[in-house]
């Protein structure tokens, strides 16, 4: 059960775009269109669900009895990196449509910040290797959802009648805006 | 305790270094190598003044016969222009056809 509210918790409440204000790049950036958008949504999931697995056993096994923790960003860091670095090889070779259209954002996971905060909070906020899973899972899932509406608010913003000046990323990063307003508004439910 | 660090940090960058190693093995794409060719060839200013992403994206319009003037990179010279036409009107790919090119 408690599982089940921390999923939900990280998944909604604590929206990781839109309470926590990371991975704002990759909302903007990927965001035209909603098949990209989950295709990114997919290759973060995979990215942060094993990232949070290895980083958490790499500071629990190794950095803290060699008493090394205060190394933890460098090596996080290193194995995002690599991870990403999969990630691309994998999707150049099994779908190069995909790799396209995702351009310059699929290495740009490795500096999405929601990647790095998930390892990073797992360890400050001292859950167990389960729970840090379930935070693997919650936190890019709850970034799919949002990136994924956000992009279908944004297919329908290129036909509205939306004035001059607010055109483009004026009027997405209103719509940003609105949906955090929206998130706050079951803030502390879990 | 530096020792350690250092090891430490040494080892897990080997491990990951090994893992893409291996993973680059099984999932290497072979590239065509004149997109490379011709990237190079090209002035390098990436300006995007032909209408594709830089200029390795001009040199794969080229190869893929998306793009068949070489005039469209407006930074080339006359020089630069004819030696990749030459090159890419000469030169077979994987599936053994030329891309047809002109200047």
């Amino acid at each position: 059960m408690e599982l089940v509210s921390l999923f939900i918790g990280l998944t909604f409440v604590n929206n990781v775009v839109l309470s926590k204000f990371y991975a704002i790049c990759p909302l903007l950036g990927v965001s035209k269109k909603p098949k990209n958008a989950l295709n990114m949504g997919y290759a973060v999931t995979f990215v942060i669900f094993l990232a949070s697995i290895i980083t958490y056993l790499l500071y629990y096994h190794v950095l803290t009895p060699l008493g090394i923790t205060y190394l933890d960003l460098i090596t996080f860091i290193l194995v995002i990196a690599s991870l990403v670095q999969f990630v691309e090889m994998f999707l150049k070779k099994t779908s190069p449509e995909i790799y396209k259209s995702m351009g310059v954002y699929l290495p740009l996971i490795t500096t999405n910040c929601a990647v790095l905060g998930v390892a990073l909070d797992n360890i400050s906020a001292g859950y167990t290797l389960i729970e840090a899973m379930v935070a693997g899972l919650a936190v890019p899932i709850g970034f799919t959802i949002v990136i994924y509406v956000f992009a279908t608010i944004r297919e329908r913003l290129e036909i509205a009648n939306v004035p001059e000046s607010f055109k483009g990323t004026p009027i997405a990063l209103i719509t940003a805006g609105i949906m955090a307003c929206a998130i706050a508004g079951i803030a502390g439910l879990v | 305790m530096q020792i350690s660090a250092i090891l430490a940090l040494l080892v897990v960058g080997a491990v990951l270094g090994c893992v893409l190693g291996v993973a680059d093995k099984y999932l290497r794409v072979e590239e065509d190598n004149r997109i490379n060719d011709v990237t190079e060839m090209l002035p390098g200013a990436n300006c995007g003044g032909c209408g594709y992403p830089g200029c390795s994206g001009f040199a794969t319009a080229l190869v893929e016969g998306d793009a068949s003037k070489v005039s469209a990179c407006v930074v080339s010279n006359q020089e630069t222009r004819e030696k990749i036409a030459q090159y890419l009107n000469e030169t077979p790919g994987p599936d053994g056809q030329t891309a047809k090119v002109t200047v």
